[in-house]
């Protein structure tokens, strides 16, 4: 059964001073600059905790002890204002950024979909973009092969496949990009907002399309900023808030009381 | 701050199985960047071959008249090196800008980090490839026949790549945490390419031979270009190469292992 199970997890970024990139200047002087211990002192209303990492350099806790349980059939949508650690949380479950405390083990290939045209080559053809962002996204030569017709069927692009991708328009490289990245129905789906596919006529067959990708998927894990995508798509909520779970559990309740913390902060 | 622990250890062996297993998609990204310098100039791959030809053509004349060669010795033995040179010094110098220019992949899916290094290693052997033309032509041009010691050759070239690609890894880590290290590397090149024999044979340093001798890359070129000349690479050749191999992998796996988690909070 697929699941994900997070354990206490924090995540830590560094932050370096533009001396501290430099080995000749690490080399020579201590390592903490000044002009950073002096912001640790400071509270922030926005954005992960600021403070010392445990070897003593100034680092942000964008996830500062976050446990919780996500099983086959959940689809939960993260809210928090921006900078509430809702990316790096879905970087920490795709295992881009691996936890410097608590553990987080997820059963089930993780499909993390941030940026629909990554490893898009404007000057490779349509057909060699399906190869190079397919097997980007790890999808086998044979899951690529089996798609290709239905890329091709879907986006309408026709001859257009064995040119440039630069000789396309902003939605036809959209619509492509989609196509591909929604080729494969993944066990656990990990979404920074939701996708789309461009020009307006092709919205319908689009939905379409995503709504079969999304309610296949065994998991799905969204951040949004938009209540009515969530309330669409999602079951549950997960909140964050300075790096911190506030609550997890059904998404009714989880929407309503981030509304409720939003009106306050705006009383 | 040096500890290792077993985690660590296991995890970059699960990076380095798992980047050696994807090769396709090494293989995939490596061709798509050696594809796109053909498509940026008209005359395609001899544009690679041509430029590389072209300095050859200069270095061979000049190292015939500034250390009084026949241009049959001369150009061969220059060819050969350069042909090496180009090798190693390019895919540590690609190194060193290895995670940084692959950052945007690395941020936004879970991908082993040795598949980047990978296609650097196979674009700079493709490279490599193209200018071997060159060295056929001056080899069928001066009548230059390979030693039977090229039974060895493809053995000898894998030692020299596994060699090569420490160097580029423990480039790359070092210079997505320091920003300034890959100017330092390439200046270091450029300083070892004097004292490298490569357009003068180590015998003319005479009493100062042990500048070349002291010189890994002085190993690491012999070993490929003497088969390829009609000689045969000497045993301390194969001994200092492989020394070098077996202890900077030793070195660079722990250095890997220990920091592998922390190059995408560098990026």
């Amino acid at each position: 059964m697929l699941s994900i199970i997070a354990k206490d997890i924090h995540v830590e970024f560094p932050i370096y001073d533009p001396r501290m990139r430099s080995l000749k200047y690490s080399l020579g002087i201590k390592h903490l600059a000044k002009g950073i211990s002096r912001i640790a002192t400071r509270n922030l209303n926005i954005g992960g905790q600021i403070g010392a990492g445990e070897t003593g350099r100034i680092v942000v806790k964008a996830l500062d002890g976050v446990s919780f349980e996500i099983l086959e059939g959940d689809r939960v949508g993260l809210v928090g204002h921006n900078g509430s650690g809702k990316t790096t949380l879905l970087r920490t479950l795709a295992g881009i950024y691996e936890p410097v405390g608590g553990a987080i083990q997820a059963n089930g290939r993780v499909f993390p979909l941030f940026d629909l045209q990554l490893g898009m080559d404007p000057d490779a053809t349509g057909i060699e973009n399906i190869w190079m962002r397919g097997k980007m996204l790890g999808l086998t030569t044979k899951e690529i092969k089996d798609a290709l017709d239905d890329i091709a069927d879907f986006t309408e692009l026709g001859d257009y496949l064995y040119m440039p991708i630069r000789a396309y328009s902003t939605g036809m490289a959209l619509r492509l990009a989609f196509a591909i990245s929604t080729a494969v129905v993944p066990e656990i789906l990990v979404l920074d907002e939701m996708i789309g596919a461009g020009d307006a006529a092709f919205l319908s067959r689009a939905d379409a399309r995503l709504k079969t990708f999304l309610s296949r998927t065994g998991i799905l894990v969204i951040a949004s900023h938009s209540m009515s995508i969530l309330r669409q798509w999602c079951n549950k909520g997960l909140l964050l808030e300075h790096g911190k779970m506030v609550a997890y559990g059904a998404l009714d309740e989880i929407v309503s009381l981030y509304q409720s913390k939003v009106a306050t902060a705006q009383g | 701050m040096l500890a290792l622990t077993s985690t660590q250890l296991a995890s970059a062996v699960d990076d380095l199985r798992a980047g050696l297993s994807s090769w396709r998609l090494s293989h995939f990204l490596a061709w798509q960047d050696v594809k796109q310098r053909y498509r940026r100039s008209t005359l395609g791959p001899i544009w690679m071959t041509l430029s590389f030809g072209i300095q050859i053509f200069t270095m061979g004349f000049l190292s015939a008249f500034l250390f009084g060669q026949e241009l049959a010795k001369s150009f061969p033995y220059v060819c050969a090196g350069m042909l090496l040179w180009a090798l190693i010094t390019q895919t540590i110098n690609d190194g060193a800008g290895l995670f940084v220019a692959s950052a945007r992949y690395i941020t936004q899916i879970k991908c082993p980090l040795t598949v980047f290094l990978l296609q650097t290693l196979w674009r700079n052997l493709i490279i490599a490839g193209h200018n071997l033309a060159i060295y056929v032509a001056i080899a069928l041009f001066f009548v230059v026949v390979p030693s039977p010691s090229m039974m060895l050759w493809p053995l000898s070239l894998l030692l020299v790549v596994v060699c090569l690609s420490w160097m580029a890894l423990v480039a790359a880590v070092i210079s997505a945490r320091y920003r300034d290290v890959p100017l330092m590397i390439a200046n270091i090149i450029t300083v070892l390419f004097w004292v490298t024999p490569l357009m003068y044979f180590p015998e003319q340093l005479g009493q100062k031979r042990f500048i070349a001798d002291y010189n890994p890359f002085t190993h690491m070129i012999a070993l490929v270009r003497e088969p390829l000349l009609g000689g045969t690479p000497t045993l301390n050749d194969w001994l200092v190469v492989l020394a070098l191999t077996v202890l900077g992998w030793t070195g660079t796996f722990l250095f890997f292992a220990r920091f592998r988690s922390r190059i995408v909070y560098w990026l």
